[in-house]
């Protein structure tokens, strides 16, 4: 098992940019000795402001990706807050390979605003990695302490981080009240931007991270809306005869991949998104659904059950060519691509357990990165390293979580007591 | 006199469902369907006694309107023959009769996949009745997946949510 996770990973690190830190990432690899060691200090000065601190959204933040290991900080005395005069003999012996130091002050008394001063520090090299400073309002705290693990993440690994992304979700309430909510990617600052009394279902944030696509059951079958999210003013994209479902956008967010039915049974279509130019994209008697667009623009997988059992699918949007993609088990739905058209992640039933599985696209490799029973709607984070989806909670209440993808980290998103599901995930956006 | 009462205010009723579905086509920014507005609600000439609405309520097998399924499954069973056939008796004898199925899904597996699984179920039974000599005209088949599917369900007890249940536009 270790080692199926090591050269799965091995494979998505080699795919990173060349980062400043890219060899030292790669000889580490291996199981949980992949988690590089990493102490979050807590920051002088004044760091808890209405009880959230610095270090520990740092912390949680890079716990969440599976590819740190922070460790615990506390009661350690004498801590630094800027990168001079550091132990580094001190820091090396708790195993830390890196730190982070900071010290938050406040910048203007009048405007209120707040000024946080941060180092990253490479412990084995004996040297100071970046350091940056960041000035907002008090609201804007948590935030600020986002782009932090967003820069430590970015000189560590090559990739973005999307510790300053929105997701939104499904909440559900009493089977008669259903809400479309945006949050931070951790489920803070959660906001509805739209309430009705029947089901909403497959939203999908636009690439260009305007509007957000889902389908509603107001008309008393599903229809497709698109909600800018400035304006928050809504456009019915599809209301045809039959269901109408499972939007997917393009990768340039001019054009969506629908799921219609027309009295027959589901097909997939594409759409320009301001609702001309419907076009069938191939015709069968089995079911085509679950549109993902990949990255090229020209390939759409989706799953069928044209062989038999539900299994993931490609068809390439000029010559309709179709080629099959996953053959490991007998019950494979719900895919959705990475950023870099390297991974897929879809929903597998293994064995009656419904499991998040994700697929090496170049050597086909499989790796199941969720336990079940009841998993479903995994999404890629907009980097491609994490994945939101939804799990049974003490098997019964359906709750939000995410997953890393070398399946190390599976933590929730807390958002209250009520069913969460359906989730999707924006994009990085400056 | 009473039943009569009756049959008025079902007219009035299904006038009422009319109007109704005039205005919510109306206000669609998207493309639209003009085939699906005017076809399925051109009901307008038809009245109780044509649609049989007493045959409809009486206790016969028309007034038996689910069809179950097994997990991921999708063809009719056997025993659901007789009732497809007397609802099929019924359009071919009630031309301006316009029926309804909802095809349905239990929670397992992914929404969307359920919402093809029901629309294909709903499907079957349509295609059921074609082979008895339905128009596609009369039918529409439309599906809620597992959308008010029971979230807690074990096992046997799924299938009550595995199911196509046959409406009419009257009713």
């Amino acid at each position: 098992m270790i080692h199926r996770i090591y050269s799965l990973f091995f494979g998505i690190l080699l795919l990173f940019a060349t980062p400043i830190y890219a060899l030292e990432v790669i000889e580490i690899l291996g199981g949980k000795a992949s988690e590089i060691p990493i102490a979050i200090v807590p920051f002088e000065g004044l760091e808890n402001i209405g009880g959230q601190k610095a270090h520990q959204i740092i912390s949680s933040d890079l716990n969440r990706t599976g590819l740190f290991r922070p460790l615990n900080t506390r009661g350690i005395s004498n801590s630094p807050s800027s990168d001079i005069n550091i132990n580094y003999t001190k820091w090396s012996s708790m195993d830390a390979q890196f730190i982070v130091v900071g010290k938050v002050e406040s910048e203007n008394p009048i405007s209120g605003n707040i000024k946080i001063t941060w180092s990253l520090i490479d412990i084995f090299k004996e040297k100071t990695v970046v350091s940056m400073r960041y000035i907002g309002k008090k609201s804007q705290y948590r935030a600020i302490a986002h782009k932090v693990s967003d820069n430590v993440y970015e000189h560590l690994t090559g990739s973005k981080g999307v510790f300053h992304t929105k997701i939104a979700y499904v909440k559900k309430v009493n089977n008669k009240k259903y809400s479309l909510n945006v949050a931070d990617f951790d489920g803070f600052n959660s906001r509805p931007i739209l309430n009705t009394t029947q089901p909403i279902i497959s939203p999908r944030w636009s690439p260009d991270g305007e509007k957000i696509a889902y389908v509603s059951f107001e008309k008393k079958k599903p229809v497709i809306y698109i909600q800018n999210l400035r304006t928050g003013k809504r456009t019915l994209l599809a209301n045809f005869k039959g269901n109408n479902s499972a939007p997917a956008w393009s990768p340039d967010s001019r054009k969506l991949a629908i799921v219609l039915t027309y009295n027959q049974n589901s097909q997939i279509y594409t759409i320009n998104a301001d609702g001309s130019g419907i076009k069938q994209l191939m015709r069968s008697n089995a079911i085509n659904t679950e549109p993902s667009w990949a990255p090229n623009g020209e390939d759409i997988y989706f799953s069928s059950n044209r062989g038999g059992s539900p299994q993931i699918y490609k068809v390439n949007i000029n010559d309709d060519e179709i080629s099959r993609v996953t053959y490991e088990g007998k019950y494979n739905l719900s895919p959705s691509i990475s950023y870099d058209g390297k991974l897929l992640i879809f929903l597998t039933n293994d064995q009656g357990k419904f499991k998040v599985a994700i697929q090496n696209l170049i050597s086909n490799q499989v790796l199941k990165i969720s336990e079940g029973p009841a998993d479903e709607s995994p999404i890629f984070a907009p980097n491609g390293h994490l994945v939101l989806f939804t799990y049974k909670d003490y098997g019964k209440t359906t709750k939000i979580g995410t997953v890393s993808i070398n399946g190390l980290k599976r933590l929730p998103i807390n958002v209250g007591s009520s069913i969460i599901q359906e989730p999707t995930w924006g994009p990085i956006t400056n | 006199m009473e039943e009569l009462q009756l049959k008025k205010s079902l007219l009035l009723l299904s006038l009422v469902a009319l109007l109704g579905a005039g205005c919510s086509s109306t206000p669609l920014d998207g493309p639209g369907d003009p085939s699906a507005a005017s076809n399925y609600y051109g009901t307008d000439a038809a009245t109780a006694e044509a649609l049989g609405l007493d045959e409809l309520r009486g206790n016969t097998l028309l007034s038996q309107r689910s069809v179950f399924f097994d997990f991921n499954k999708y063809d009719i069973k056997p025993e659901y023959l007789d009732l497809i056939g007397a609802h099929a008796q019924y359009l071919n004898n009630h031309a301006p009769a316009r029926m309804i199925i909802k095809g349905n899904a239990d929670y397992r597996g992914s929404h969307e996949y359920n919402l093809s699984l029901g629309q294909k179920r709903s499907v079957a039974v349509k295609e059921a009745l074609n082979a008895l000599g339905v128009d596609d005209s009369q039918i529409e088949t439309i599906s809620y997946g597992e959308e008010y599917a029971n979230q807690e369900c074990q096992a046997d007890a799924c299938g009550q949510d595995r199911r196509a249940d046959i409406t009419y536009e009257v009713e």
